[in-house]
């Protein structure tokens, strides 16, 4: 959580002091800038300002260890403090007498003063919370501490959250009074069994009912008494450990008591795809360059990386292409011409093989790298230069070299996402980014009617008549109907195995019993 | 409507809400000292000898719902109470007697204001715990602000109260008939009819008009540092996703940014920053907005709400948990409540008569002291929806099948029966357009599925951001709820209003798949662990063994020596505890006591490794009591210690300093964390000039951070675990805020359904413009609307805070219908009719509202850089219809801040 915690006395002789203060140190966050002329400096010094007017002597650090007797005092000043790592997050608990975050000190300071000398608790032992936005907010609990030397036979101490976050602070309330109480009591109860021992050993009451007051002397008993210190005070040789390790705890507990379940969007098809074939290639090779940014990294320049990587051939190199090369879809329209761009994308969005023939594969390379952008991920197959003939099984784009024969075999209205991509494609208006957006939007509005055939055809095995109202349904029907049932059927091979596999095992037990 | 259980929640017991809620409004004054200017607990009401109606009965100023304790039957449905305006012209005003106020307001006022005054000059916040008799006490101190031309003082409403002893009969001064119309109120029962004479809505809330900055998320000219430490603003300066061409596949979303930039603001190392509701001060005086306000003297009102708590210790334990993670909402309204106490001061100070001038104060404190009651009541007491779609099917996952068939099967029923006017349609159309929160559930994710394959996946990023940087799991869910996730930050809730109970029902059942939110999950240390880390002294430890030598050594050692020589070391002592790989190492104490050495260190390695994991994965079996014994015990078994030595260069480029050695894991993801957030940051300064002087603050968090890198110094002991139960919270907005079928409209809820619309039209204007003054959410929020949908004349209006007039008196404007989300839900239920598996029905729809979001993609990318766009013209390029726009443009401002300035 982000708050501190820390262990405040009255002093009989001092006032109040802070005694003992864990704080979390959480790793630098890449924090976006705290906007505003928000001046750091001036608002500490302000606040010190504030926080020392409360006191009941003016204490900076510099003049503390002057007046500061054992009861004012947790770990010896050569004690270099505490540290407790958790190795998850990477959050450090510190603990401390005294904060060690400067802006920290005059927060603690004043939440010290104000929960041991200012705000007022009903029967003195309770919880109580205050605070505004300038000083921060404060859950306290104050206690007593039972000592056969004080006053009274006990001392008053009090142990404080303090937050910047008011809301956190209360809605933690039930939570921290829960477990301050279990620390207080174990305070207590210690300290207890150490008063009890010393009262059979010698007895105060009767010390002092017998011994004649004296004026004179009184004073100076006061003021030795008073130097106990809370170790003393229970007995717990480790007392201050102890205390590190319960309000690192506490620190850390109340933080992570409430747990976020927070969904994203599952992934696309693309992402999909893309992850088994990584998959696949790292199964089958290692030494293969476009595998080398893991799928399963969450960084989003990695995965996006992965994305314009793995299309079988290495975009990677692209760059060292030298040479004329096509940089968009645009581009390569505006080579072709209108028409002939039309066709050749007409095929490559049908699934027909496309062969590219040319002397420059740097050149064929990079046709290929913007037509691929056309089809799912799933769908490209692609063999960038090849020596030889390659069946359209195994691939859909295919560059040879001029002097490679085809063979005899291989020898073709348009579909409405073919119309819709030309006109952002035509549209000069449109920036790259934005047709490449564009391109995106309808590539997983088709994607999704492919997902939807592909369950009603293929998994649930529906009739003709069924198919056509889905298409229908889909928006696939009228102009282009032919063409768009076959490229949603071509579409159809490049969704991921996952989830065909996840529509084909889904149970379909009882379905829909209920609505007949 | 078989498949749907709206019931008021069982744990919520009524009896709690016979509860009295008490108010004390106190002055402390630096000349005259303390004074009660109000207790409601001294305060009765007069009986004004008129025939007495049974309503009249009822009619009573305190919140004294016994009817239901002393029946022992549970009250009808809810237990939501309700409020009529049951004046008529012949009711006299209510009159009251201000007797001496009870005995333990001196020990109260101590405990508003404090033992010593405090100089600051802000509004305090305190709470505290009254045991016996067991009370809550909510405070808030404000200091005074006159403005110039009013010298005159409260004091002459404290004057009128010290020379009162006697009664005094009602006046009838025309302000007075305000009150009086407004506040002899009833409560009733939802089968009774409310009165049907509208209440006058500027003498509840006085229409407060002081000008409001509209906070905004777009960039650029907003530098204005009044609203500087705003988590939602300060969004704007980082530029949420990432820039266009980079991957679609997972940007950062606008829920994960408010998350981030929520720790930042709300983070203790920056130290105090007075946020923007500081300034927040008492008015004494009408002219709030005036130029030269005076303080006259130092003086300083305080409002306390005590609340009575249970006495039965389960249900005291029901209310303590609702309160305190409700403070935000119970908090707003105190703050209406003080905005009507402001304005009953300032009102009766008009007025020369002295005794009129009580009556008046007093009848206006009073009926918002009977606002308050009830709000509160109602918002423990009403019911909710009970299986809210959304939430329902985050939590089980195993019944998702079967709420997916309901789920279609209530929205199929629904769309046939508003089929001709849209209804469904136009109603998803506004609260998809602004509960946002579904956004970031249907952006993609990159990562691979880890469970079944088509389910949405749980961010990964965002748990990983709650680990390291934790925010408030409570403050984010509200945010979602009320859709605060755009730019400008708007807040909404939906209301629907309909006769027709099931039908009503019906409509909320499927909003609650729309309105989204995170589920929580409350992870707590069972009752009856006996070590719980809270303790620091353990039984072993309640012994005093005073003469223990040198007790530190053995639990801790502060290391100075090398690595190498520690292990060697080590190694000599006690073969085996080193760790290889990993730069810790576990120690026994080598002048252990332990009769057989080298059997306990083997113990002790193993159970440190299951620490390890404990340590850091909370849902595996614990072990993890032991480490509080390490830690605490002087048992010599048991001394051990856990070291990090690594060189200092080493741990500065990790950002922490070694783990267990279940801590790799940990430590790279830490760092991937960073990793992207640094390049995602990287990647948005290009765009944002008004990143400009950031670096100065991230150097100096790091700098502090690097500072603390060098805690090879510090003595450094394991972290405590302990077991914990996770379980399904039970107090979170999401199963609160989502109210059922409500016999009378809740200011507070994101989504309720009433039965008449007659006390909305009254509230609706005042709350939304109160939720723009005082947001629940706790950072400034440009704009409040409301959708009401009426299920009686299947409409659907938009009601906001900033535009009042309407034509016809009418609330809102009425909504178009996207043409996408029509066909989106069309074609979502012809697939269902066509006999699809309702799961694969429910996938479909995540798809198409994923279609949505990447339409947003291209508006936001179009819009880039631009400065005005004709409508038309995205229609042309885009191939956005106009109905579209406004959708398109709401979800595009929650990834894309600029576009909000843009379509403007």
């Amino acid at each position: 959580m982000n708050a501190l915690v820390a262990l405040c006395h009255f002093c009989e002789l001092h006032g109040p002091r802070t005694l003992f203060c864990t704080e979390a140190v959480h790793p630098p966050s890449p924090s976006p800038p705290q906007p505003g002329p928000a001046i750091p400096g001036d608002r500490d010094r302000e606040a010190d300002r504030e926080g020392e007017g409360l006191t009941m002597r003016a204490n900076s650090s510099a003049t503390q260890g002057a007046d500061m007797c054992e009861g004012c005092r947790s770990l010896p000043a050569s004690h270099p403090g505490f540290v407790s790592v958790d190795g998850e997050t990477g959050i450090r608990y510190l603990s401390h007498q005294h904060p060690r975050q400067p802006q920290l000190f005059s927060v603690v300071r004043q939440a010290c003063v104000r929960s041991l000398s200012c705000e007022v608790c009903p029967g003195r032992e309770g919880p109580i919370f205050f605070g505004d936005e300038q000083h921060g907010f404060v859950f306290s609990h104050t206690f007593f501490i039972k000592d056969s030397l004080a006053r009274g036979f006990q001392r008053w101490y009090s142990i404080v959250v303090v937050a910047m976050d008011r809301i956190y602070l209360i809605n933690s309330w039930p939570f921290l009074l829960r477990h301050l109480r279990l620390t207080i009591q174990s305070l207590q109860n210690t300290a207890l069994k150490v008063f009890d021992s010393e009262q059979c050993v010698c007895p105060q009451r009767a010390v002092r009912m017998n011994s004649a007051f004296s004026p004179a002397v009184f004073p100076h008993q006061r003021s030795g008494n008073a130097a106990r210190s809370l170790t003393s005070l229970t007995q717990h040789p480790n007392l201050w450990a102890s205390l590190h390790s319960s309000f690192s705890w506490l620190l850390k507990a109340c933080g992570s008591r409430l747990t976020e379940k927070l969904l994203e969007g599952a992934p696309t098809e693309d992402t999909l795809v893309l992850i088994e074939r990584q998959t696949e290639q790292e199964e089958e090779m290692s030494g293969w360059d476009g595998a080398e940014g893991g799928v399963s990294n969450p960084q989003p320049s990695q995965s996006e990386s992965v994305q314009a990587k793995d299309f079988q051939f290495d975009d990677g190199r692209q760059e060292d292409i030298l040479g004329p090369k096509f940089k968009s879809l645009r581009h390569l329209r505006q080579v072709l011409g209108a028409s002939d761009f039309r066709q050749l994308a007409w095929h490559v969005l049908m699934g027909n093989q496309v062969i590219w023939r040319g002397a420059d594969p740097g050149l064929i390379q990079s046709a290929f790298n913007v037509l691929k952008a056309l089809l799912p991920v799933g769908c490209v197959r692609a063999v960038p230069y090849s020596p030889h003939y390659e069946e359209a099984y195994r691939c859909n784009f295919l560059g040879l070299s001029p002097d490679v024969p085809i063979p005899a075999h291989v020898s073709s209205s348009g579909p409405t996402l073919l119309n819709k991509m030309e006109v952002a494609l035509s549209n000069e208006n449109l920036s790259v980014e934005v047709v490449s957006l564009c391109l995106l939007c309808l590539k997983e509005e088709w994607m999704n009617k492919v997902k939807v055939l592909f369950k009603f055809s293929k998994v649930d095995g529906r009739g003709k008549e069924d198919t056509q109202k889905v298409l229908a349904l889909l928006g696939a029907t009228g102009p282009g109907e032919e063409d768009n049932v076959r490229l949603l059927k071509f579409w159809m091979t490049g969704l991921s195995k996952l989830y065909k596999s996840h529509l084909m095992t889904a149970v379909r037990v009882g379905e829909r019993t209920l609505s007949q | 409507v078989k498949h749907i259980r709206m019931i008021s929640e069982g744990s919520r017991d009524t009896e709690d809400g016979s509860n009295d809620i008490r108010l004390i409004v106190y002055q402390d004054c630096e000349r005259r000292g303390r004074q009660v200017l109000f207790d409601s607990k001294a305060i009765h009401k007069l009986d004004t000898s008129e025939p007495v109606t049974c309503k009249n009965l009822i009619v009573t100023v305190s919140f004294i719902l016994k009817t239901s304790d002393e029946t022992k039957t549970p009250p009808n449905r809810s237990g939501a109470c309700h409020i009529g305006s049951q004046a008529s012209e012949k009711d006299k005003p209510p009159s009251y007697q201000y007797t001496r106020p009870a005995p333990d307001v001196t020990m109260l006022g101590e405990m508003m204001f404090g033992s010593v005054s405090m100089s600051y000059k802000g509004s305090t916040l305190k709470i505290h715990h009254i045991r016996s008799p067991p009370q809550l006490m909510v405070s808030k101190v404000f200091s005074t602000r006159f403005g110039s031309s009013t010298s005159e003082s409260t004091n002459t409403l404290q004057d009128s109260f010290e020379s009162m002893s006697q009664t005094f009969p009602s006046h009838t001064s025309s302000i007075g008939k305000i009150s009086a119309n407004t506040s002899s109120f009833l409560l009733i029962f939802a089968h009774q009819k409310p009165s049907e004479q509208p209440r006058c809505n500027d003498s509840v809330f006085p229409a407060h008009s002081n000008p409001v900055d509209m906070p905004s998320r777009g960039h650029s000219e907003d530098g204005d540092s009044g609203i500087a430490r705003s988590a939602s603003l300060s969004s704007l300066l980082a530029t949420p996703l990432p820039s266009p061409g980079s991957s679609f596949s997972s940007g950062l979303s606008s829920s994960y940014q408010r998350r981030l930039l929520r720790s930042q603001a709300t983070s203790l190392q920056h130290g105090p920053v007075p946020r923007w509701n500081t300034e927040e001060m008492f008015s004494l005086s009408d002219e709030s907005c005036s130029s030269n306000p005076v303080m006259i003297q130092r003086k300083k009102i305080a409002i306390s709400i005590i609340i009575s708590l249970p006495e039965r210790e389960e249900e005291n334990h029901n209310f303590q948990e609702f309160f305190f993670s409700h403070f935000p909402l119970f908090e707003s309204h105190m703050n209406k409540l003080k905005t009507a106490i402001e304005r009953a001061m300032i009102v009766c100070r008009r007025i020369a008569e002295s005794s009129q001038r009580v009556q008046v104060y007093l009848c206006r404190v009073m009926e918002a002291l009977g606002e308050f009651r009830m709000t509160v009541w109602n918002l423990y007491m009403a019911p909710r929806i009970s299986e809210p779609v959304w939430l329902s099917m985050i939590s089980q996952s195993t019944e998702r099948n079967l709420l997916c068939q309901r789920f279609l099967k209530e929205m199929s029923l629904l769309m046939e029966h508003g089929a001709k006017s849209q209804f469904l349609s136009a109603l998803l159309t506004a609260v998809l357009t602004h509960h946002l929160a579904w956004v970031s559930t249907v952006m993609p994710s990159s990562m691979p599925p880890i469970k079944s394959a088509c389910q949405k996946p749980a961010s990964q990023t965002a748990d990983l951001l709650a680990k390291s940087h934790p925010y408030n799991p409570l403050w984010a869910q509200l945010g979602d709820l009320y859709g605060a996730l755009g730019s400008p930050v708007r807040v909404c809730r939906t209301v629907v209003v309909g006769r027709r109970r099931e039908l009503v029902q019906r409509v909320l059942y499927v909003l609650s798949y729309f309105i989204r939110c995170s589920d929580l999950q409350e992870h707590v240390q069972p009752q009856e662990q006996m070590d719980n880390p809270a303790s620091p002294c353990t039984s072993q430890t309640t012994d005093p063994t005073p003469e223990k030598p040198d007790p530190l050594k053995p639990t801790a050692c502060v290391i100075g020596t090398s690595e190498k020589a520690l292990n060697s070391d080590l190694g000599n002592a006690i073969p085996g505890t080193s760790v290889e790989q990993s730069h810790e190492i576990l120690l026994t104490d080598t002048k252990s006591t332990s009769p057989s050495p080298s059997v306990e260190s083997t113990a002790v390695r193993s159970e440190f490794t299951e620490m390890a994991q404990e340590c850091f994965g909370e849902d595996s079996d614990s072990v993890g009591g032991g480490l509080e014994h390490i830690l605490a015990s002087q048992s010599p078994l048991l001394h051990r210690v856990q070291f990090h030595i690594g060189s200092p260069s080493e741990t500065a480029n990790d950002g922490q300093a070694g783990g267990l050695t279940g801590a790799g894991c940990g430590r790279g993801l830490d760092r991937k964390l960073h990793q992207r957030l640094l390049s995602d940051i990287r990647r948005n300064e290009s765009s944002d000039s008004a990143l400009g002087d950031s670096d100065d603050e991230e150097t100096s968090a790091q700098e502090l951070y690097v500072s603390h890198e060098d805690c090879t110094n510090l003595v450094c002991l394991f972290l405590c675990s302990c077991q914990v139960e996770s379980r399904a919270s039970v107090n979170h907005f999401g199963r609160s805020l989502l109210g059922g079928y409500c016999p009378q409209y809740m200011p507070d809820f994101a989504l309720h359904g009433i039965s008449s619309d007659l006390r909305l039209k009254q509230c609706l204007m005042a709350d939304l413009e109160h939720t723009v003054l005082h947001p629940a959410l706790d950072e400034p929020v440009a704009e409040a609307l409301c959708i009401v949908a009426d299920t009686d004349r299947l409409s659907v209006q938009v009601v906001t805070s900033q535009k009042r007039v309407c034509e016809g008196g009418r609330l809102g404007r009425d909504v178009m219908v996207s043409n996408l989300v029509h066909t989106l839900i069309t074609s979502v239920l012809q697939l269902y009719a066509l006999n699809i598996a309702s799961d694969f029905c429910v996938m479909h729809l995540e798809d198409r509202l994923q279609e949505v979001y990447f339409k947003s993609r291209s508006l936001a990318e179009y819009l880039r850089g631009q400065t005005r766009v004709p409508v038309k013209e995205l229609g042309l390029a885009l191939g956005i219809e106009s109905s579209d726009i406004p959708l398109l443009a709401a979800v595009a401002s929650t990834h894309s801040p600029y576009v909000a300035q843009i379509l403007l």
